[in-house]
């Protein structure tokens, strides 16, 4: 497994194209957030950025309820994550290692579930939501992120599952261990990287929704992010500068939460190869 | 768990009710008088200035014991589908605004409570006639004007002296002549241009059209039918051409006034002239105060000397739905709003009010003072609840704009092919 | 290689096989009562939250589908049988089947160029170490992360006419032609850089599942493999292949099903323009239903777009079914 010098070198260049490639578009989001309104689209080469100025973040942060849009979307985001986690690892363990009937009923309704076009389902959730009683209160955002994640979670994990040898377990069933026992000691560490790569899925697609969040939630107060970001649009045209200075700002928390679980990617790994 | 069971129980519930998904039922029962009542208004974000809803909405409480006005900024994105189902909702909100253009889809549709007899009581002899009929569906109000703007030119006054353009253009003439006049001072710089005038403004053209004497379409009851192909709206069609040729644009001919943002453009100082909202100037000047001091208007000219062009007017509508629990509650909201006290305010922040004639305030300021000359000229677009679709889908006009100006169709397909997609439309 | 071969199963592939075989052994011979509630149990809140919150809103849709539902009956709570009038109005439509067939093609274009980036990035990923994999990482977490309002204006600025970067930057290096060249002059032209700005934001998705299922595979399979004086190839094929191959297939079918719903990018770019020629089936969901709140035509897209994707992933769902018979009951 050891690699030359040129072999790293090549590697790492490759790296770091593959790196600039993605990176633009974020780096223009970047720049433009601290340019002048005006300066968005202008006909002088702005490559590197002809004058830098704080201003978009300042009436970005100014705008009133940053911090309770922030904090709504947190509880539903990271609420919504966990529970699809937990519901997720639950289900996909006897998907991938046991046999029972209904078990392909149960797998044909995970995958048409993912079929259905959001757009189309808001007004049967609507009503569905208003009858429990539930439009205008955060579970209600909460529910619907976890049952848009779900599918998929399970989906997922059950792949992860899959993908680890039966024989590890086999292994620890010999060695002693209860069936249920193997799956915690074995399986579940080894499935660290799964899970977070999961996990960041779900939580940046509950961070984006922005319909249901929009049509669910009447009080200002109870919104979410996406809907905050769309109040930069008035009668008087876009704050275009704002947007983009309110995106940076609103995409902090998803880098955030990556920057936390990522390690888990490295110690999962780790975990594996020690126990495995 | 226990939410889990909650939504369970109201699964059920809905399975019971009704086969399919039904609504929350119709017919909003008038809550008894006395009492503590709240009154929702949902109004557009920018739309009235926050020192005339707050001065507002305490005068209200003030002469209505117990009614607490429950004011609720909306944003534009994704408007439609909250307004969707807010109105199908068990508390709808009790006072909404609509655009002027998507009013005539609301009122179609039963879904509005019938204004007509309220009409005097509301200021109705000072109503703006372009958004009244955006609120009439088969003889009657289904909802009242709100607000109102329209486009006119605005230049860089520096710029025309510099050219030496004496006077504002009057007619289309002195127009091209002032574009010919500024292309020559100014035509050295590969990156100044006359006017700035993307493919896909249709506003512009209807003024066009208007002003040769055509229109969109022609009414016949509730039925209407496509005239673009009209010898006027073609003319309308071929001066918006000349116009872009003559000025020298490079702006997008694919796009509109919004793609990129003219008012940006403009802010950056190489442009004398866009047709444009008096509001988009104080975009272009937020980082350029300069321009600001240097930049009037004028109302788009028309073909006839001294006269200037009908208008395409943009606004909004203020209806009450119908299954408003305070409907006369919301109607005596809507009696204050739309008195001169605070019509006249609409008029200093830069609107064009919709219930109220007496524009002076908007003097004040040569842009908005454009506008003013212009509005009593305005026009609206036909007014069909199928129009809503055109505008929110693929509008046929910046299709058939943007063939044209490119060459990919001549005239004739352009216009005829917009009138067999417009028809289209218009049948639903 | 023989170490390998022997110490690893390579047929835990498609994704849809059952449970391996020693599983059943021993799984059968110590099945109590306990134990064969176990599963139900197990799967009891996915199944609740799915049935409630998805499938039964989507059997309303399918409801829907066969009614008129506009504002007005909405707001009443009218209901109107229709029978199978909103279906024949979108299949009469003549551009139905060049749509299908453009979303169809659109698709599978941006599936197989997200599988195929995604694949290589994880690989080229594992390989990597320090700042460099860190620098990898955030720039791909922050494609995936930055919010679509400011993605699809940001992809818009990048292509403008006059002004975008990217014109400028091909004048510059000497391509004159590209002064004012339009990217969205034709359909083909506006559902490429669409096709980009999907499979940007695709991308992180595909590349970060592979690349967990490639630190699944124990340290030890690979160390064997070095011991065997295995190449890159032959490693790649024998010890990371048939780890990640059930994620490389449920990461294409999950991108099927994704690529094919997406809405808000396509219209936002250019409205399904110019003339129509880049309108996708949730833009015509869109055009035809929500726009006009048509609810009842809206729902019947919506069937005939689940409808399509059964077809799209038959061969999935087949695979699914049928494999095993004997041992799933």
């Amino acid at each position: 497994m050891n690699k030359t010098r040129g072999q790293r070198i090549t590697l790492n260049t490759a790296g770091v194209l593959v790196a600039l490639v993605f990176a633009f578009p974020t780096y223009w989001l970047l720049t433009s957030a601290f340019k002048p309104s005006t300066a968005m689209l202008t006909p002088d080469y702005d490559l590197i950025p002809l004058s830098v100025t704080f201003d978009n973040f300042v009436s970005a942060w100014a705008k009133p309820g940053f911090l309770t849009h922030l904090t709504n979307s947190l509880i539903v985001t990271v609420g919504a994550v966990l529970l699809s986690l937990v519901a997720g690892v639950l289900a996909a363990f006897p998907l991938a290692r046991l046999r029972f009937r209904g078990r392909k009923g149960f797998l044909l309704l995970v995958l048409i579930a993912q079929m259905a076009p959001m757009e189309a389902l808001f007004i049967p959730m609507f009503l569905l939501m208003q009858d429990a009683g539930l439009l205008n209160k955060l579970p209600s955002l909460l529910l619907v992120y976890f049952a848009i994640t779900l599918p998929f979670t399970v989906w997922t994990l059950r792949g992860f599952v899959q993908g680890i040898p039966y024989e590890l377990e086999e292994a620890a069933m010999v060695d002693g261990c209860g069936r249920f026992g193997a799956f915690r000691r074995v399986v579940l560490p080894l499935l660290g990287p799964g899970i977070v790569a999961t996990s960041v899925f779900a939580f940046i697609t509950a961070w984006n929704e922005f319909l249901y969040a929009l049509v669910f939630m009447r009080d200002k107060d109870k919104q979410t992010l996406p809907v905050w970001l769309s109040t930069f649009r008035t009668v008087f045209g876009t704050d275009w500068g704002g947007i983009m200075a309110a995106s940076v700002m609103y995409s902090l928390p998803a880098l955030i939460f990556f920057l936390i679980v990522q390690r888990k990617l490295v110690s999962g790994a780790t975990a594996g190869a020690l126990k495995g | 768990m226990k939410r889990l069971t909650k939504v369970m129980a109201g699964a059920a519930a809905i399975a019971l009710a009704t086969a399919g998904c039904a609504g929350s039922g119709g017919g909003g029962s008038e809550e008894s008088s006395g009492g503590p009542r709240t009154l929702t208004v949902w109004l557009m974000n920018g739309s009235a200035p926050e020192t005339l809803t707050d001065a507002l909405n305490k005068e209200f409480e003030g002469a209505n014991e117990g009614v607490t006005v429950k004011y609720e900024v909306q944003e534009w994105n994704g408007i439609q589908d909250k307004l969707t189902t807010a109105l199908a909702s068990q508390n709808p909100p009790d006072i909404i605004e609509l655009g002027n253009t998507q009013a005539p889809s609301f009122a179609a549709l039963d879904v509005l409570t019938d204004l007509t007899a309220d009409v005097d009581s509301m200021n109705g002899g000072q109503w703006l006639q372009s958004l009244k009929a955006s609120g009439e569906w088969d003889g009657k109000q289904f909802s009242t004007p709100f607000y109102a703007a329209n486009r006119s030119v605005i230049y860089r006054t520096d710029m025309f002296e510099q050219a030496g353009i004496a006077a504002a253009p009057t007619s289309r003439q002195e127009w091209l002549d002032a574009i010919t006049k500024l292309r020559a001072k100014f035509g050295s710089d590969p990156q100044f241009q006359a006017l700035y005038l993307p493919g896909q403004n249709w506003y512009t053209l209807l003024s066009f059209i208007y002003d040769e004497g055509g229109d969109i379409a022609e009414a016949n009851g509730t039925e209407f039918k496509a005239t673009m192909s009209s010898p006027e709206a073609k003319a309308g069609l071929e001066f918006y051409k000349e116009l872009v040729e003559a000025s020298g644009t490079t702006a997008p001919k694919d796009n509109d006034e919004q793609n990129p943002e003219q008012a940006g453009i403009y802010g950056q100082g190489k442009v004398a002239m866009m047709i444009a909202l008096p509001w988009e100037l104080g975009t272009a000047a937020k980082d350029n105060p300069d321009i600001e001091k240097n930049s009037s208007a004028f109302p788009i000219p028309s073909k006839n000397a001294g006269e200037t062009a009908p208008v395409f007017q943009g606004g909004s509508n203020l209806a009450i739905p119908v299954n408003s629990k305070n409907t006369d509650l919301a109607k005596d909201y809507l009696r204050l709003l739309l008195s001169d006290k605070y019509q006249t305010q609409f008029a200093e922040a830069g609107m064009v009010p919709g219930a109220s004639t007496d524009l002076s305030a908007l003097d004040a300021n040569p842009v908005s003072k454009a506008m003013a000359a212009a509005s009593k000229n305005g026009r609206s677009v036909p007014a069909t609840p199928t129009w809503a679709t055109i505008e929110a889908g693929q509008n046929p006009l910046k299709d058939m704009l943007t063939a044209y100006l490119t060459g990919v169709k001549d005239i004739d397909t352009a216009t005829t092919d917009a009138d067999t997609a417009l028809d289209a439309a218009f049948t639903g | 290689m023989a170490t390998i071969h022997n110490t690893i199963r390579t047929d835990t592939v498609p994704a849809g096989t059952s449970p391996p075989a020693p599983a059943r052994a021993s799984g059968r011979k110590r099945a109590g009562l306990g134990e064969k509630t176990i599963p139900y149990l197990l799967l009891a809140p996915a199944v609740l939250v799915m049935l409630v919150l998805l499938a039964w809103p989507a059997l309303q849709v399918i409801g829907i589908s066969f009614r008129k539902l506009d504002l007005g009956e909405l707001v009443r709570g009218e209901v109107v049988w229709v029978g199978v009038t909103n279906y024949t109005e979108v299949l009469s439509d003549p551009e139905f089947w060049t749509i299908t067939l453009r979303t169809v093609l659109f698709t599978a274009a941006v599936v197989a160029g997200t599988v195929v980036a995604g694949l290589l990035i994880a690989v080229l990923m594992r390989h990597l170490t320090g700042p460099v994999k860190v620098f990898v990482q955030v720039t791909l977490v922050l494609a995936w992360a930055t919010p679509i309002l400011a993605t699809t204006t940001v992809f818009q600025w990048i292509f403008d006419q006059q002004y975008g970067i990217l014109n400028k930057t091909l004048v510059k290096l000497g391509f004159d032609s590209f002064q004012g060249y339009s990217w969205f002059s034709s359909g083909t032209s506006t559902l490429t850089v669409i096709g980009m700005l999907i499979l940007w934001q695709a991308v992180p998705f595909v590349c970060f599942t592979i690349y967990a299922g490639l630190l699944q595979a124990p340290k030890e399979l690979y160390e064997a493999a070095a011991m065997d004086g295995a190449s890159a190839w032959q490693t790649f094929s024998t010890v990371s292949w048939p780890t990640i191959r059930p994620l490389v297939t449920l990461a294409t079918f999950l991108s099927v099903i994704w690529d094919f719903k997406v809405f808000a990018q396509v219209w936002a770019i250019r409205g399904g323009g110019p003339d129509g020629e880049s309108t996708t089936l949730p833009v015509l969901l869109y055009l035809r239903g929500i726009a006009g709140r048509h609810f009842g035509v809206a729902s019947a897209v919506a069937v005939l777009m689940i409808l399509v994707l059964v077809v799209l992933t038959a061969r999935y769902l087949q695979l699914l079914l049928r494999t095993r018979e004997g041992d799933v009951s």
